[in-house]
Parts: C-alpha cells; sequence; structure tokens
C-alpha cells in the first residue's frame, strides 16, 4: 500500500506492506534509527514518537495507519547541528547512560513542557510513567527535565555527579 | 513484521457493515490497536483481515443533551473523553476512570470501544460506565440493537457482540450525570498497570450503583440500590456481584478485602461531601 506522511517536516511517500508496524517503517525505510524498539509490546516506551501532536508508541501503530500524518521523532529534536535545550539537560544531567530509553524519554518529556512549562516533580514522574529506564533509577532523567524547565540549582546536580 | 493479513479501512459506516457482513468471522476490527497489536505480536490470534474503523467519522464522535445523555462514539480515545468539556461537568467519573488507563502513550491511542470489546475482566472502562447505568449500540447491515452494558459481557473477553456487527457507540443516560462518585484501582505499582481490582460508585438523587472490575469473569454491577442505602447494605450488594479468583497478581482472599475495604471508602467520601 503507498502511504505518505511527514517526519521532522520533511514529506516521504513510500510503498509499504500492511503488516510493517510504524515504527520498522520509520526505522528499516525511513533509516531513522534514534527511535528504539525494546518490547514491541506498548510497555517500555522506547519507541515513543509524536503523531499528530500526540505521543504514542510507535510499535503499536501499522505504518499504513500513519498516512497522511505528521509524525516528530528524535531525529528532529536537534536543530542545524545544536542540541535542543531537553537534548542539553539530559547530557549535562547524566540522564543518559545506556542510552537506549533516552529518544522516547526526551519525547515524553517534550510532551509535558509544551503543556507545562514548569512541572513539578511528581508531574514529571507521571509524564513519563510510559517510559522504562533500567539504568538511570530515574533521578538524573527527572532532573534533566526540572533543569530544561529552568527549575534546578546547578549545585544539586552537580553534587550527585 | 507481524504475520501477513490484508488491510481495508471504509469511511462510511454502510461500507463498513457490508464489509463485516461478508468478512464475518475472518474480519477483525482495528480500532486503536493497544490491544490488538499486541496480540499479533504475541502470536495470539493472527487475523486475516483487519478492517480499521478510524477514519469513519460518526464513530468518532461526542454528543451530549439533557434527553439523551452522553453518546460516546467507538472511536473516541481515552485523552478526548479526559478532556471533553461535557464529560468534565456531567460525567467526572468516566474522565477519571479513563485517566488511569496504561500511560500517556496508550491514552492517547487506545479507545473506549476497544476497551469494552476487549472485554478484559479488568477493563478500565467497565466497573465506571457499568455505574453510571451505561449502553452499547450494536450495529451491522441487519440493523441496530441497543444492550444495557451489564448484559453486554459474558465472559473473560467475551462479549454479546455477533461475528458480524460492529460496537458503534457508547450512551450514558443522562439520569446519571452529575452523579456524585468515586473510584478506587488497586494497582502493584504506581504508575502503568493493570488493576488487582477496581471499584466505581455514582450516586444520584435516584440511585446508587457500584461497579467492580477484576474481581469476577467480568466487570460486575451492583443492581440499582437506592440512593440512601446504608453502607451494609452497599457492601452486600457487592459481595453478591463479585467472584474472585486467586491468580498470579492477588488472592482471593485480598481481593475480597480490598473491595470491602474501597466500598467503605468511597462510601464515606460520597456521603461526606461528595465528589472529590
Amino acid at each position: 500500500m503507498k502511504i505518505s506522511l511527514k517526519v521532522n517536516g520533511k514529506k516521504y511517500t513510500r510503498e509499504v506492506e500492511t503488516n510493517k508496524n510504524l515504527l520498522h517503517f520509520i526505522r528499516e525505510d525511513l533509516g531513522l534509527t534514534g527511535t528504539k524498539e525494546g518490547c514491541g509490546a506498548g510497555e517500555c516506551g522506547a519507541c515513543t514518537i509524536i503523531m499528530n501532536g500526540k505521543t504514542v508508541n510507535s510499535c503499536l501503530i501499522l505504518a499504513v495507519e500513519a498516512n497522511g500524518c505528521e509524525i516528530e521523532t528524535i531525529e528532529g529534536e536537534a536543530k542545524n547541528g545544536k542540541l535542543s535545550k531537553l537534548q542539553k539537560a539530559f547530557h549535562e544531567n547524566h540522564a543518559v547512560q545506556c542510552g537506549f530509553c533516552t529518544p522516547g524519554m526526551i519525547l515524553s518529556a517534550r510532551a509535558l513542557l509544551e503543556k507545562n512549562a514548569k512541572p513539578t516533580v511528581e508531574q514529571i514522574k507521571e509524564a513519563i510513567e510510559g517510559n522504562f529506564c533500567r539504568c538511570t533509577g530515574y533521578q538524573q532523567i527527572i532532573e534533566a527535565v526540572q533543569d530544561a524547565s529552568g527549575q534546578l540549582k546547578k549545585k544539586e546536580g552537580l553534587k550527585r555527579a | 513484521m507481524l504475520q501477513e493479513f490484508s488491510y481495508l479501512a471504509p469511511t462510511t459506516l454502510k461500507d463498513l457493515y457490508a464489509l463485516l457482513k461478508k468478512n464475518a468471522g475472518t474480519a477483525v476490527i482495528l480500532a486503536g490497536g493497544t490491544d490488538l497489536l499486541v496480540e499479533m505480536h504475541n502470536n495470539w490470534i493472527s487475523p486475516k483481515l483487519l478492517v480499521d474503523i478510524k477514519k469513519i467519522p460518526q464513530l468518532n464522535d461526542m454528543s451530549f443533551d439533557r434527553k439523551n445523555g452522553l453518546s460516546i462514539g467507538a472511536t473516541t480515545v481515552c485523552i478526548d473523553l479526559i478532556n471533553n468539556s461535557d464529560v468534565k461537568k456531567y460525567y467526572p467519573l468516566l474522565a477519571d476512570a479513563a485517566g488511569r488507563i496504561g500511560s500517556h502513550q496508550l491514552r492517547n491511542r487506545a479507545t473506549i470501544g476497544g476497551n469494552l470489546c476487549t472485554a478484559s475482566p479488568c477493563a478500565d472502562m467497565g466497573c465506571s460506565l457499568l455505574a453510571l447505568g451505561a449502553e452499547v449500540e450494536l450495529a451491522s447491515a441487519d440493523g441496530i440493537r441497543v444492550i444495557p452494558l451489564k448484559d453486554y459481557f459474558t465472559g473473560p473477553k467475551k462479549t454479546q457482540i455477533k461475528k458480524h456487527e460492529v460496537l458503534q457507540k457508547i450512551i450514558v443516560p443522562f439520569e446519571s450525570a452529575n452523579a456524585k462518585f468515586g473510584m478506587r484501582k488497586l494497582k502493584r505499582i504506581k504508575g502503568h498497570d493493570i488493576a488487582l481490582i477496581s471499584v466505581a460508585m455514582a450516586r444520584t438523587e435516584k440511585f446508587l450503583r457500584v461497579g467492580v472490575g477484576s474481581c469476577a469473569p467480568t466487570p460486575v454491577v451492583t443492581a440499582p440500590l437506592p440512593a440512601n442505602a446504608k453502607p451494609e447494605k452497599v457492601k452486600e450488594a457487592v459481595m453478591k456481584v463479585v467472584s474472585p479468583i486467586d491468580d498470579v497478581r492477588a488472592s482471593r482472599d485480598y481481593r475480597l478485602f480490598m473491595t470491602g475495604e474501597f466500598v467503605d471508602s468511597i462510601y464515606a467520601e460520597i456521603f461526606n461531601g461528595g465528589s472529590k
């Protein structure tokens, strides 16, 4: 089946098998491998993308269902070779260890900050409950989101490092 | 890759009914896909034909009026129910229940109709819609029938839907609008998890009903009780409809105990000042 969609502002038209999920389409057909596959069953959030303005698990959507949609992936986060504020905050607060959950985490965090510029720690935890991280214990990720929203005293973050 | 299947996405109800009639038994309806694609990923099912119903505008419609109450199109996703102004104003219990489903990613995609069609005993929308006395509209090329939700579930993952039918809307009666309510969902962890039990209570001026999930082969509900029923009577009515089992997530005894605890605490909340 032929589908047309926009990914990170760029229009793509491709022939795709009906039994391919959107995650595999993005990774294999478009070559955008920043989006990861963890569980493949909507539990871990590694495959989180933003589709028509909402975060979704791309493993639970068929590529053909995304026909006509606007999609944002982690590759759209940095602009002109410069890290976004969120990416910078993740980097500086040691919120990345193995890095597998990071693309999904950043997109969930971005969806939160777009709705709520100054989230509380509880709101940050709630926003990333669909994204598993097995390395950091989440603390540094929460601090990174606080930092990106201008709510982290620099010393606090550095003490941990 | 998933197993091979054909994919069709009709854009009118008429085309959908015809497709389902022609392919009864082989066609499987795809709504949000948050249950279906997991089942396919795990090779639990391998449908030959997926019929995507999200391109049919009528199925994504929500409306409210004082005669018919709230009508929720089957493909309405959780987040749209949560943010709907009529739901917030007249049926806040539904927004509360939908907000307890999965994670943000799932609530942005999972549909209310899909939750009822998967018909898991722990269906998150089940107990709240039951407490509000909801009905479901099942349609096919042969016509439309409306049945009470309490009669719709027939067993774990089993419903009254016939092979050529589609659940096209959920109707919540106006008499349940502005009900005082309370809900509890017991989970192993605070985040994204399925319910060990869930309890929803709704009280209007005329009646009080309690819906319970994960405590019987299907979500269950008490008969409508008088609005001023005593707490003992409410608990007695709840215990009559539940029949939990021991399983990997919780024991029968624990489920019964927590159901009783939740009924007491929600009752106290409702009678001491209304919805939270």
